[in-house]
């Protein structure tokens, strides 16, 4: 039942599914160690991504298209993201040089 | 050949992944996510979604990423610091990183999937037209809404990087 068929060869969902998680976990991972805030940003984009192979994925396995549709939306709000970000580090970097994000806690309690 | 094609995107987005998260040099984390979104893009076409793997090409390999070279490029190549401040960050990571696939695992083995929709007409499933029927009928709010939080983020985007004129 989870089974896709692609141009005449089956394909399972869940191994989708599974490469979703590892995108989506590697991300995860960039975010817990990396120290840059860009290379942070990037991480972000990567676990967006991922994300948006699974809302693909399930559209085609309901054949269903809003998934694609939602697919779209997600990346409209990773693009007013990204933008929004970058911007703000770098308004920052117009201040000073960032190497570490544990820099930027002045703004904590 | 299908089941080769996601082998070989599969294995590529898993390689530009690692990347991103272990180059030093963000200009070169930039580039790897580069290749792990055109592997997703391929995959994106392998499951029928025309649309969604040309707008990932422009949009996200095209747009967003050179927008992250852009940044890269004002203000140079950062390195980053070998080592971490926090002590026992990467354990704690990893530790973090191996409950989590864990789970996701445990929850893939175990979706009961449902049964696909009847009477979608699937020859043209995917394609711009029936994305425009979407986007323009039923999810037409949705949609315009977007174009509202395109306009605030770029507004946004100016103001926080105006030139501070009266800076006293």
């Amino acid at each position: 039942m989870s089974g896709l068929s692609i141009g005449g060869s089956q394909l399972d969902a869940s191994w989708f599914l599974i490469l979703a998680a590892i995108l989506f976990i590697i991300g995860t991972a960039g975010v817990l160690v990396r120290r840059n805030p860009l290379v942070i940003l990037i991480c972000i984009e990567l676990m967006l991504n991922a994300a948006n192979l699974t809302l693909v994925v399930f559209a085609l396995q309901l054949h269903n298209l809003e998934g694609q549709l939602f697919a779209l939306m997600s990346m409209t709000v990773a693009a007013a993201e990204a933008v929004v970000g970058l911007a703000i580090l770098v308004d920052i970097f117009h201040v000073r040089d960032v190497e570490d994000i544990d820099e930027l806690s002045e703004m904590k309690g | 050949m299908a089941t080769v094609t996601f082998f070989i995107a599969a294995a590529m987005a898993v390689a530009g992944a690692a990347g991103v998260v272990s180059f030093r040099e963000p200009i070169r984390s930039v580039l790897s996510l580069v290749v792990v979104m055109l592997a997703l893009a391929v995959l994106f076409l392998l499951l029928s979604a025309q649309f969604v793997f040309v707008v990932q090409i422009i949009v996200y390999a095209g747009a967003v990423m050179v927008l992250f070279l852009f940044v890269i490029a004002l203000f140079g190549p950062t390195r980053e610091l070998a080592r971490t401040r926090l002590r026992f960050q990467s354990w704690l990571a990893a530790l973090f990183v191996l409950a989590f696939l864990g789970l996701v695992w445990t929850m893939v083995q175990g979706i009961q999937y449902h049964q696909p929709d009847k009477g979608v007409d699937m020859s043209v499933f995917g394609t711009v037209q029936s994305i425009a029927v979407g986007l323009f009928t039923t999810y037409l709010y949705p949609f315009e809404l977007t174009s509202i939080l395109l306009l605030v983020a770029a507004i946004g985007a100016i103001y926080l990087s105006r030139k501070k004129v009266d800076d006293r």
